[in-house]
């Protein structure tokens, strides 16, 4: 790990340092851009990322290229699902979960049976997924209208619910702590670590490591569906391909926490703070003008600037 | 003149010393034999003559002149042609395609020219008319071929080298007897045209039916060349393991409480690599697996662990017939299985040491919690049993010496112990006091009742440790060793002696 300057060795201090820096910068740019109810807002779109990047990051961690670039297609499709089940209406919210629980988690299994039986690389497995759902998505959209979010979920979105924060931002510390938990305490999280670092090795320990990576694109599928039901609470109603901007993002905050690409190293905290910094950013951006486009041309740029001082591990690795 | 001559080459890799005092010469017309025991340099001195390993000192002539071998496309240069014991076709092109792969005939500089392509190799091909089997076809891909028929395939490729001077490692090791037959007279064929050939093979009789001389070579030093009409099966193989006679364990190990019962029994197991392996183990017994590298004494374990598959057989564990076709099925019948190449097969790298002792732990008590308190205080023995020497279990494990580490890898299937323990050469690459703590806690478990079974390619350590030793040729269990019948004469013996059954 020589190769790393060793302000990069934290990556967790290192997101947090920026966050900070970020915010006063946006500040002076823009009076206000740190006030209180402003971060809330910030926080929202972030829980909506990080809730994305919390499955990108299990795939991530399971290694052998686990990467998953369907998440914004089924966020739109879950968006879309969720809009029709509920319609307006509060009743229709358990339905609408399930079914957008149920959708998510069936193209993840799609995914990880192609990953894992027919031994398709994740990066192309899931572009092709994502191809799938996009053509299904134009097909659905077609046939019928986008349906609306039920004013519950708007305002567990959007407005406080418990000490002044609003439902989403417990929903992601619940899920952070969930994170913990499974990587930290449980067995499972443990053979995710260890298929991520040496598969062959763990498959050679008893670890069912097809089984475990199987499991990892369904909760990837299953977070990405969650996103999209909350994301339809923010916006209201869906529009076109409304998930499709968190996937890059969502793998930029797993790398920027410190989780290597290559599988077995990190966690779910940094990613957590990696999300913040993302959106706090892309405010900044806004904040100053700065297009759509020049936004994407940064945030790939990020990626690949932090790839040559992450990546650099993993080269020594093999 | 001769041919090719080496002078006092030497190899080291680290602080192992390959290869001390190399020499070999080779005269042209002949089929010269190179034998030795597992370590003693041969594959080194062979390595160097193909250009895949460079000598740190000596001297190499061909024709008198002295050259420097610096790889194997100056190898091919300087007309030295190499059978590659670990095939190196390419599986999806056709026969001919692979005979001509080194020299493809072109058209124009950029287009391969498929007439000449298909006269060359048919010449290649003819010559072994009529034994090359069913589905054998020059347009055939080589990947829908037998193992046999793509050992044939490399052999055309070798020859079609047309070099001066050719080198086979183990050309007929899946070969049936009238392919053997037909390429010992290609070989005459080729002696009569003053090439040079180097034989590598495990089966005295091959050896005495094709070669002229013979080279031995033992621990890294050419100990004597010789006319194979001079000297008789048990010359060679006194010269082969030397004079110093090591014996087998005087003490035999005191008998476990339920010694004597079955806990293993295998017949007709076949795979990829071995064939018939065939044999019983009872509990408190140590069964050894020798002969020279890569018989398939690995395959055949790695088979009974199920990380790979076997197509025959059956397996039976105390009476009750089993089919395993996973690790983790393997180890929850009581099996165990620790490899020697550790990096691939045991150590999970980057993570703790508790990490790396623990996941056997998990699949066998069924846990899906982790508590880290109660999992340090139940691999604490096991790890404390191994003596290893560490700084704590949060510590991740590639702090740890290669010893230590393959110590932890073993300490995981201490916690909860497994019935039979598989050891695959676990010693390779560890330092001398960790062999000792290894073996001396291999006795101690025979000793409370586990059955054992040990591959291990240094011969000093099967002979002292194993009760009974099978020896592997080519895939199949030759010959059993026991008692008094243990030494590494007998050893290398039956490491050179054609398999049971064998056509």
């Amino acid at each position: 790990m020589n190769g790393i300057p060793p302000l990069f060795r934290q990556p967790l201090a290192i997101a947090l340092l920026l966050i900070a820096v970020l915010l006063v910068l946006g500040e002076q740019l823009s009076p206000g851009f740190a006030s209180m109810q402003q971060i809330l807002r910030l926080l929202i779109v972030a829980a909506l990322l990080g809730i994305v990047a919390a499955g990108q990051n299990l795939v991530i961690l399971g290694g052998r290229e686990g990467i998953d670039l369907s998440v914004g297609g089924i966020i739109s499709l879950s968006a879309i699902i969720a809009g029709n089940l509920m319609n307006g209406a509060d009743a229709g919210i358990p339905l609408a979960i399930a079914g957008c629980i149920v959708a998510g988690a069936f193209f993840g299994l799609l995914n990880g049976l192609g990953v894992t039986l027919l031994r398709i690389p994740p990066l192309v497995m899931t572009l092709g997924m994502l191809g799938v759902l996009q053509g299904l998505l134009v097909v659905i959209r077609n046939g019928i209208p986008s349906g609306r979010a039920a004013p519950v979920l708007s305002q567990f979105v959007t407005q406080p619910v418990l000490f002044g924060l609003p439902g989403i931002i417990w929903l992601w510390i619940a899920v952070g702590l969930l994170m913990a938990f499974l990587l930290r305490r449980t067995v499972f999280g443990q053979r995710i670590y260890a298929i991520g670092s040496n598969e062959h090795a763990a498959i050679m320990a008893g670890v069912p490591a097809a089984r475990i990576r199987i499991l990892l694109f369904v909760l990837s599928g299953v977070f990405a569906a969650i996103a999209g039901i909350c994301l339809l609470g923010y916006s209201g109603s869906s529009f076109a391909n409304v998930g499709e901007q968190y996937m890059l993002p969502s793998i930029i905050a797993v790398v920027f926490g410190g989780t290597s690409l290559a599988g077995g190293k990190g966690g779910y905290t940094g990613t957590m703070a990696g999300a913040v910094m993302l959106v706090v950013l892309q405010s900044i951006l806004t904040t100053i003008n700065i297009e759509e486009s020049g936004r994407q041309m940064i945030f790939g740029a990020t990626l690949l600037v932090l790839m040559l001082f992450y990546g650099r591990g993993r080269a020594m690795r093999t | 003149m001769s041919k090719l001559v080496l002078r006092d080459v030497s190899k080291t890799y680290g602080a192992t010393v390959a290869l001390s005092h190399g020499d070999l010469t080779l005269e042209a017309g002949e089929v010269h034999v190179l034998i030795g025991s597992n370590g003693s340099g041969k594959s080194t001195l062979c390595k160097i003559v193909a250009g895949s390993v460079r000598p740190d000192s000596g001297r190499v002539e061909i024709d008198g002149k002295p050259v420097a071998i610096s790889g194997p496309q100056a190898a091919r240069t300087l007309g030295i042609g190499i059978f590659y014991q670990e095939l190196s076709l390419a599986a999806r092109r056709t026969v001919e395609e692979n005979i001509c792969l080194s020299d493809l005939p072109m058209k124009a500089g950029l287009f391969i020219d498929r007439a000449t392509l298909s006269d060359r190799a048919a010449r290649y091909i003819a010559l072994f008319d009529g034994v090359t089997g069913e589905g054998f076809a020059a347009d055939a891909p080589v990947d829908t071929l037998r193992a046999d028929q793509r050992q044939l395939v490399e052999i055309m490729k070798t020859l079609a080298s047309e070099a001066p001077i050719l080198i086979f490692d183990e050309p007929t090791s899946a070969l049936d007897r009238a392919q053997v037959d037909r390429f010992f007279e290609i070989l005459r064929g080729l002696k009569n045209d003053s090439r040079t050939i180097v034989f590598i093979s495990h089966r005295m009789d091959e050896i005495f039916a094709i070669g002229d001389r013979v080279t031995i070579i033992r621990d890294g030093r050419t100990i004597s060349s010789m006319a194979i009409a001079d000297t008789q099966p048990p010359a060679l193989i006194r010269l082969m393991v030397g004079e110093k006679e090591e014996l087998a364990s005087a003490s035999a190990p005191a008998p476990a409480p339920d010694a004597g019962k079955t806990a293993l029994a295998v017949s007709g197991l076949s795979g990829p690599g071995f064939a018939n392996v065939g044999f019983d183990l009872k509990h408190g017994e140590i069964l050894g697996f020798g002969g020279l590298h890569g018989q398939g004494q690995s395959a055949a374990l790695r088979a009974l662990f199920g990380a790979n598959p076997y197509v025959s057989g059956t397996v039976s564990l105390a009476g009750h017939p089993v089919r395993i076709a996973t690790p983790a099925e393997a180890i929850r019948q009581g099996f165990a299985y620790v490899s020697g190449d550790r990096r691939r097969d045991g150590v999970i790298t980057g993570r703790s040491i508790l990490e790396n002792v623990t996941p056997i732990h998990f699949l066998r008590r069924r846990l899906a919690l982790v508590r880290p308190g109660a999992l340090r205080k139940a691999a604490e023995p096991a790890i404390s049993a191994m003596k290893t020497r560490f700084a704590g279990f949060s510590h991740p494990i590639d702090s740890l010496s290669g010893g230590n580490q393959q110590k932890v890898v073993i300490a995981r299937w201490l916690i909860d112990r497994p019935d039979i323990l598989l050891l695959d050469d676990p010693t390779k690459g560890i330092d001398l006091s960790a062999k000792a703590d290894l073996f001396a806690l291999i006795r101690e478990l025979a000793a409370h009742g586990m059955a054992i079974i040990l591959y291990s390619s240094e011969d000093a350590e099967l002979l002292a440790n194993a009760d009974r030793i099978l020896v592997f040729n080519g895939g199949r269990p030759v010959r059993e060793l026991t008692g008094e019948d243990r030494t590494r004469y007998n050893l290398y013996q039956a490491a050179y002696e054609a398999a049971f059954g064998a056509a």
